[in-house]
């Protein structure tokens, strides 16, 4: 333990732990209708090729897996941060992170939108 | 001056070493692991979706390896399991968050955590059964 | 109660300061099962080794002098008792407390501890109406006796300032500037509405949102304060706040 910084240090607050929890929970709720739908669409599961572009036909199953992407994006970002701020890292240092999180997050979401529109064109 | 635990690497030990722990330490370092481990598979998993745009042969000869491996089912496994006790628990703080059912808090983790072995038990009768 | 005594070895870590390698020194001594933890530490230094360091004052429970780590779990020395801790034959081992400088053997450096204590304004005693009652978890008493001059009555905060808590919370140990439990719990017993610096305090990066729901703090404080659960409703407080479901 060291002593208290008199002043507060920005780099989490309410926001950011709202949004971790919200989007927690909007990620339990899609996988919950995935794990559902799943079950009545592809009662035998879902592997081959023909089989996932079948799946993507119907329009809905897209939307489900892109909101599914977006927030388990946010979510996992926000959590990893917070792992990372549980070592104290510098202000410095956490704008790296920071920068790192929102550019890759960004990117993985450009990418996996970007697959779900090509397989979904594929039906 | 920093304490010993801050020093090296033994902070890590801290955070993961269940000697000693109550049910609430035990359930952080679950979430935590759990946590870790869902990244972890997210981002493979969206790697090797990537496939999918290489044509029916590509990806189907990748589900062929797949399904040859008893890793693989294995590994799904601990991901359900790590989906369902993270999921789960992640419930629980939500809740506490609130100051909901706070000191309630260990039986809530006995009941969601028996709640994520039965959807464990039941994913694997379903992945491995006959 | 039997007049039997146990054999009782007590592990103990050594060590002779912050710079030092620790080891640990094996003393087995006869003790009485109804006996504390802290008699067996007394009597150890007494006569067995007068080099041994470790702290101690009131012997019951308010000074919070005696913290370590008894077979790796956070206790008051003093309200230890061996039976709860060991058998007959047994072994003790006995650490200092995590999280916090060594000064030597059991002995820990919180004066980190006090000095956020003091940067929160932690007071040195509470009106009795945000005080919990005894026993029923922490609830402010319904009903708060008036002095007869219409003053209210005072009594000491239950914290005793021992950092049980700060040493068995995982994230202290990651997080040197994270506040701790007792400190947010000081927080949250003044109230945030009376005080915005505190509020900001508990609303930034070494803030509430740092802790990770373990809740070793309450499993260990000795004294009642339960900061986990004050932790908790700080954030309630703090999210109504900033929704604005309450100014
Ligand atoms: C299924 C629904 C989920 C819910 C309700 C949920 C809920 C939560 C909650 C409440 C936390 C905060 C823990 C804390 O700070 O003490 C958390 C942390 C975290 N979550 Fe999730 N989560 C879910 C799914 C996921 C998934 C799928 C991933 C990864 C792809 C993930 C990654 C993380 C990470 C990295 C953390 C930080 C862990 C830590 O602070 O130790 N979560 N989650
Ligand atoms: S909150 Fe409890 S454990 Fe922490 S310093 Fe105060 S009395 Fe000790």
């Amino acid at each position: 333990m060291q002593d208290a910084t008199a002043v507060p240090k920005a780099g989490e607050n309410v926001w950011l732990w709202l949004t971790k929890i919200i989007s927690g929970l909007i990620v339990f709720v899609v996988l919950t209708i995935h794990l559902i739908v799943n079950h009545y669409v592809a009662p035998e599961g879902l592997f081959y090729y023909d089989d996932v572009i079948n799946y993507f036909k119907n329009p809905l199953i897209p939307i489900m897996e892109g909101t599914f992407l977006v927030f388990v994006v946010i979510h996992s970002s926000l959590g990893l941060r917070s792992i990372i701020l549980d070592r104290n890292p510098t202000q410095k240092v956490m704008r790296v992170v920071d920068t790192v999180f929102v550019v890759g997050g960004l990117a993985v979401i450009v990418y996996g939108i970007w697959l779900l529109v090509y397989v979904a064109g594929l039906g | 001056m920093l304490s010993r635990e801050q020093q090296g690497l033994n902070w890590l030990l801290q955070w993961f070493d269940p000697r000693g722990r109550s049910i609430g330490g035990l359930a952080f370092i679950l979430n935590r692991i759990t946590a870790l481990g869902l990244v972890l598979y997210l981002y493979l998993h969206l790697y090797y979706l990537r496939q999918l745009t290489m044509g029916p042969q590509v990806w189907n000869a990748f589900i062929d390896s797949a399904e040859n491996s008893p890793w693989i089912g294995i590994g799904e496994l601990f991901v359900i399991a790590g989906g369902l006790i993270h999921g789960l628990n992640g419930l629980r703080i939500a809740l506490n968050s609130f100051n909901i059912a706070v000191p309630y808090q260990k039986q809530l983790f006995y009941g969601l955590f028996t709640l994520a072995l039965i959807g464990i038990a039941f994913f694997a009768v379903h992945m491995f059964g006959a | 109660m039997s007049d039997e005594k146990w054999t009782v070895t007590f592990i103990i870590h050594r060590q002779k300061g912050p710079d030092s390698q620790p080891h640990f020194d094996e003393f087995t001594i006869e003790i009485h099962p109804e006996e504390f933890v802290l008699d067996g530490v007394e009597y150890i230094w007494a006569y067995k080794d007068r080099s041994l360091v470790f702290r101690h004052a009131c012997h019951h429970t308010t000074c919070g002098a005696c913290g370590m780590r008894v077979n790796g779990v956070e206790k008051l020395a003093c309200m230890t008792k061996i039976a709860d801790v060991t058998q007959d034959g047994g072994k003790i081992k006995l650490e200092p407390l995590r999280n916090f400088p060594i000064v030597g053997d059991l002995v820990v450096d919180l004066g980190p501890l006090y000095r956020k204590m003091h940067e929160v304004h932690a007071p040195e005693v509470i009106p009795l109406c945000a005080s919990p009652w005894e026993g029923e978890g922490i609830k402010p008493p319904q009903e708060t006796p008036k002095r007869e001059d219409g003053e209210e009555y005072i009594r000491l905060p239950d914290c005793i300032e021992c950092g049980l808590c700060v040493s068995a919370c995982p994230t202290a140990a990651s997080d040197a500037e994270y506040l701790g439990p007792a400190v947010l719990a000081a927080i949250h017993i003044q109230g945030i509405d009376e005080n915005p610096d505190l509020l900001a305090l508990a609303d930034s990066r070494e803030g509430v949102w740092r802790c990770h729901s373990a809740y070793e703090c309450s499993a260990v404080c000795p004294s009642n304060v339960d900061p986990a659960w004050r932790i908790m409703d700080l954030r309630k407080q703090i999210i109504a706040r900033r929704l604005k479901f309450k100014k």
